[in-house]
């Protein structure tokens, strides 16, 4: 059907531009020649093809767990996918050479800006800002006065929005200042266009983004010359529910820097410490990705949680360097662009490369009289950035609105900007199976070198969700779309490759004790989502064989196996209460699918979903598939809404599957480090702790045979070694054959003996700053566990009691219960302390909003 | 007049408390009518004098930084100093300049306009609607000088409103206050502060002491005194003039300057973040002690 339009893709393209300058067309109209290509290439693939490519990498960004959390809707816990365009925006390097200039000139006096106003105030002084843009912002801190940075440059990293204004300029329409977002998607972007598409590129030659990350590492580097080598560099991050957390973990790996929280820091003696499962580390330098006024809850938001306490008076000893600076949001006010241009002559008595879109900030007299004459065709904005403030487009509103509007802007008209409703430019976007016209904006990055600032060669494109309408917030449904600056064919990429120092090259090994924590508890949770559905699964095929052969449903060892399922999740009182066992299926259903029931395989999946994602930056890319791939069965068990056995199996089937490849890809390819060491050593606690109470339930008191048969053939199979016995012992069954192999047998994995010398290997492994020399507590429980098992005895393991007791069995399997139990404990003395809640004796009254990306 | 300043505060924590990061503004200031001497800050539990750390803040008043490592479940704080106040000078042929005139004045000379704008604006505990504008209204009459509006508008406060104790805290709603009719000298501060600001004028908030007399014939009890706040209000010509709204009068050597800011937010006499699981209790004793040679 697609392919039976009669014109080609550019004709009827160009038939849909409205009135709206294009992107594809110049100043004359013709079609610019790189567009003319692409549109080229986008004919012989055809739309058929581009659309399942498009397919593809909707699929590859969710696999590869690109997102980005939308405050609404991420309370039930599921990430938006980011959206990703197919086609690219592209610009010419030429003209992208002069748009470069315009953007270093704009960050330059962004940055002259920003160091006048918590400086000398010469722009309020001598009348080029209103004083109420600084004193009435609330970016504006007070506290950050005197936080200075050692370099020329304050402001290092820096973004900005533009878009291609009716006159053909690029027109500024926003800045990113305190931390700015986007660049780890463009570089996402980029990867996942080029695997799609790789054919797109014909005729072109792209510049890479990589120099610029170079730069941006090396410029790090330059600011934190501590004199003592390798400097510790942390990324810091408000944690798993911002929305851009995705981004933090990607560019925390991408540039080797340690992804912390701020509880994973402490300040003292004026100096900022990373908390590590090595003891205290000094940190050099934050790239911080909280906003301002998060970043101190001493000096700044006395609530926040996110920041560090002391972090001002740090900066200010000299101590740390924090990007940007905190302080820094005081230029990510809508009011200062009116007077942008007026700034630039002042300060460098130059005009402005790059326009501001036409802004009207309503705190003077006369541009609250234009706005009040020409509000219908006006934007509305607050400006002190507010995300549930949304722009007004005065156009749409009915008279009411408007008159509303009207008096709210006349009772505090400081609190208000207007800007025009430019014709800004559509660029080919693919919707729906079809290329049309959207509008569109460009985010840039910079980097300041301390000296001098770098552009990224490309950025992060965003184009509208709607057609008729400028909207490209993420947080309202806006596409993202690769960026390409383009050369000709025949020009050689002109970029010089940055030859970092080797300093950077060195690899950063802490490991902050959160993560160590959170690393401890996802090896626990995946273990227990594991043997929960191992067990689930044998207990599906049990009440099969038994209906199969025509046994009664309370057959006995049933019930034992129920009962069993219970103590394994602690789901008291379940199976327990024997009427359950009658017709167990929605007892299995509900703790199959069901979050909120305690011991639920969905709740362990959840909680490890939580501890693996917050440790994101740990994992590689066939890690994170992995990861991803378990978050769908979990999504797929939640949704269970029948307890018909075949179909719930199914997905546990498919469960089992992905935990396997999961460890496996652990196993294959993790690095042997503290990380590795932890979260195997949750996993065999876990598993250690799941065999031993399912040998408990269902062997420590001895039933008749034929029961017992049945549930020493389940523990079997709980063990991996059913195919082994039989190829031993063939159809011959025996207590003391069995406890032999699962307790004792030091050659099989799954034998409790080889899982404690397991867990005694990795936990020795763990560093032990303490008392390097000596054993840690916790191996030392598991060596007296180890030892426990070797000095057992079968023939009095097995032994029972008149009551059908076996007491020997018990009390070592109840005491080895007790000893691993107590290696989490000592783990978390040694490693994990930093779970002290912080509080502040003064409440905060004052309540603001998070900035979008 | 000389006075001894002793201004101790006592936390007690219900359980262990690891870590405290502090900042203190506790240090009176040092001007033309005011003279500060031997300041020290005790600390317990005990930590270095060398890591106490002196800063001035954005609008002038010394702060204090420390922070406590060891494990503790007291902390005590107190600021000792002498201090020597004169009596501020003003020129009663200075202060005839009337509202209007200040209005206009204002509105005409940018330069003052930037060096008071931001004690004329909402700040983080000032907000102001027209409620708040209507009972500021009567005393700020056109023609009237504007130091006697303001005379007024604290006169007013002072007999239309009751004096009460732990009726309100830090975060009670200026609107509250108005409608109670009841506060403490943190209120009728921020209340007065708001109603100047909505007309148009600038006001600045101040914290500090004010030397209490005890009842005719009683000896004066330790630690009867408190920390006080009252106003400064910009008046053309003359400069900050002071005002106490809670005890209706003209600040003289009695009252002693701590610090001044847009509002209480920008002079908390101690801020505080603490690493612990537990509630904790806080009491404060101030006394402000005449000193001999009086």
């Amino acid at each position: 059907m697609l392919m039976s339009l009669s014109t080609n893709l550019l004709e009827s393209y160009q038939n849909q531009i409205q009135k709206n300058y294009d992107e594809i067309k110049d100043a004359d109209g013709k079609i610019k020649p790189h567009w003319q290509q692409l549109f080229s290439t986008l004919e012989k693939l055809g739309l058929e093809e581009l659309n399942a490519r498009c397919t593809g990498i909707i699929s590859k960004l969710r696999e590869n767990g690109v997102t980005y959390n939308i405050y609404e809707s991420s309370a039930d816990g599921h990430n938006r996918p980011w959206k990703l365009d197919p086609i690219p925006f592209l610009l010419h390097e030429k003209e992208w050479e002069l748009i470069s200039k315009g953007l270093i000139q704009r960050a330059k006096l962004m940055d002259a800006i920003y160091q006048d106003i918590y400086g000398p105030q010469r722009l309020i002084k001598d009348g080029i800002l209103p004083p109420h843009v600084v004193y009435g912002n609330y970016g504006f801190f007070r506290s950050c006065y005197d936080v200075k940075l050692p370099s020329k440059n304050q402001l290092i990293i820096y973004a900005t929005d533009f878009a291609r204004g009716p006159d053909q300029r690029m027109w500024v329409l926003d800045s990113r200042t305190q931390s700015p977002s986007g660049s780890g998607y463009a570089l996402e972007n980029r990867s996942v266009i080029s695997k799609f598409l790789p054919e797109l590129t014909e005729g072109m030659t792209l510049n890479r983004l990589a120099p610029f990350f170079n730069t941006l590492q090396q410029s790090i580097l330059n600011l934190s010359k501590t004199g003592k080598g390798q400097p510790n560099i942390v990324y810091l991050t408000p944690g798993p529910h911002t929305e851009t957390y995705f981004e933090h973990t990607y560019l925390a790996s991408y540039l080797g820097y340690t992804l912390v929280q701020g509880d994973d820091l402490m300040v003292r003696d004026n100096k900022v410490w990373l908390k590590s499962i090595t003891g205290l580390e000094q940190v050099d330098v934050i790239i911080r990705r909280i906003d301002d006024e998060y970043a101190d809850p001493l000096e700044l938001r006395e609530d926040s949680r996110l920041g560090v306490p002391g972090l001002l008076k740090a900066i200010r000893s000299g101590n740390v360097v924090v990007l940007n600076p905190p302080g820094s949001s005081v230029l990510e006010n809508n009011a200062l662009l009116p007077f942008m241009s007026s700034a630039c002559e002042y300060f460098f008595g130059e005009k402005l490369l790059m326009p501001n879109i036409a802004t009207w900030w309503c705190g003077q007299k006369r541009e609250l009289d234009y706005v009040m004459e020409n509000l219908h065709k006006l934007i509305i904005k607050k400006a002190n950035r507010n995300e549930r403030y949304r722009s007004i487009f005065a156009r749409t509103l009915s008279p009411a609105e408007l008159e509303k509007l009207r008096k709210e802007i006349l009772e505090k008209p400081a609190d208000y900007v207007a800007q025009q409703e430019s014709q800004l430019s559509t660029t080919p976007s693919f919707v729906d199976g079809k290329i049309e016209p959207r509008f569109a904006a460009m985010r840039a990055f910079l980097v300041s070198d301390g000296e001098e600032y770098h552009v990224l060669k490309g950025g992060l494109t965003r184009s509208s969700a709607a057609s008729d309408r400028f909207v490209i917030s993420n947080q309202l449904g806006g596409i993202s779309k690769d960026t390409w600056i383009v050369g000709d064919k025949d020009t050689q990429p002109k970029e010089k490759l940055v030859v970092a120092s080797t300093d950077s090259f060195k690899h950063q090994t802490s490991l902050p004790s959160r993560s160590a924590e959170n690393l401890f508890w996802a090896g626990r949770y995946c273990e227990r989502s594991m043997t929960t559905t191992k067990w689930i699964k044998i207990l599906f095929n049990t009440l099969h064989d038994n209906v199969t052969l025509g046994g009664s449903p309370k057959s006995q060892h049933i019930t034992v196996l129920l009962q069993a399922l219970t103590h394994l999740t602690l789901s008291y009182p379940g199976f327990l209460e024997e009427s359950l066992c009658e017709n167990p299926y929605e007892e299995i259903l509900q703790l199959t699918s069901q979050l909120t029931k305690s011991g639920s395989l969905a709740a362990a999946l959840q909680s490890f979903l939580r501890g693996v994602i917050s440790v994101n930056d740990k994992w590689n890319h066939d890690t994170r598939r992995n990861i991803n791939a378990i978050e769908d069965s979990l999504w797929e068990l939640k949704g269970l809404q029948t307890s018909n056995p075949n179909t719930i199996q199914r997905g546990l089937d498919r469960l089992q599957t992905r935990l396997f490849a999961f460890y496996g890809v652990i196993a294959e390819s993790h690095p042997r480090d503290a990380a590795f060491y932890l979260f195997e050593s949750g996993k065999l606690i876990e598993r250690i702790l799941a065999k031993i109470s399912v040998l408990r339930t269902g062997l420590s008191t001895q039933n008749d045979f034929p029961v017992e048969k049945e549930v020493m053939e389940a523990i079997l199979i709980n063990h991996h070694l059913l195919v082994y016995y039989r190829q031993l012992y063939k159809s011959h069954i025996s207590i003391e054959t069995v406890l032999d192999m699962v307790i004792l047998d030091e050659k099989l994995p799954y034998s409790l003996t080889s899982l404690l010398s397991q867990l005694f290997d990795y936990i020795s492994k763990l560093p032990n700053y303490k008392d390097p020399e000596r054993l840690s507590t916790a191996a030392k429980f598991v060596l007296e566990a180890s030892t426990k098992i070797k000095l057992a005895k079968i023939e009095e393991l097995v032994l029972s009691d008149e009551d059908a007791y076996r007491l020997h069995l018990d009390k070592l399997l109840s005491e080895l219960y007790d000893l691993i139990s107590s290696v989490t404990a000592s783990l978390t003395n040694q490693y994990f302390t930093h779970t002290t809640m912080q509080h502040s004796l003064m409440k905060n009254p004052e309540n603001t909003d998070n900035n979008e990306i | 007049m000389k006075y001894k300043l002793k201004h101790k505060t006592i936390y007690r924590y219900f359980e262990p408390v690891n870590t405290y990061h502090s900042v203190v503004c506790l240090e009176p200031l040092n001007n033309e009518i005011q003279v500060c001497k031997n300041f020290q800050l005790l600390i317990s539990p005990s930590i270095p004098t060398t890591s106490i750390n002196k800063r001035l803040d954005f609008f002038g008043n010394t702060n204090h930084y420390f922070s406590i490592e060891t494990p503790h479940k007291e902390l005590v704080v107190e600021a000792v100093s002498e201090v020597e106040s004169k009596p501020q000078k003003l020129n009663p042929a200075l202060l005839s300049i009337t509202c209007a005139e200040t209005l206009d004045l204002i509105q005409a000379n940018r330069d003052l306009r930037v060096s008071i704008w931001q004690y004329m604006i909402e700040s983080p505990f000032i907000h102001w609607d027209e409620e708040i504008k209507a009972f500021a209204l009567p005393s700020f009459q056109p023609n009237r000088p504007l130091h006697e509006a303001v005379k007024d508008l604290c006169h007013r406060i002072f007999t239309e409103f009751k004096f009460v104790s732990n009726y309100t805290n830090i975060n009670t709603p200026i609107k509250t206050v108005l409608r109670e009719r009841k506060g403490v000298c943190q209120d009728f501060s921020h209340l007065a502060i708001a109603s100047i600001r909505s007309m148009g004028f600038a006001a600045r908030y101040v914290s500090g002491y004010l030397e209490t007399k005890p009842p005719k014939g009683q000896k004066k009890l330790q630690g009867s005194d408190a920390s006080h706040a009252w106003i400064s209000v910009y008046i053309p010509h003359a400069g900050w003039c002071e005002f106490d709204p809670t005890n209706d009068l003209i600040p003289e050597e009695r009252h002693i300057v701590t610090s001044y800011g847009r509002d209480y937010s920008d002079v908390v006499p101690l801020k505080g973040v603490i690493f612990s699981s537990g509630r904790h209790t806080l009491s404060v004793e101030v006394d402000v002690i005449p000193l001999e040679d009086n």
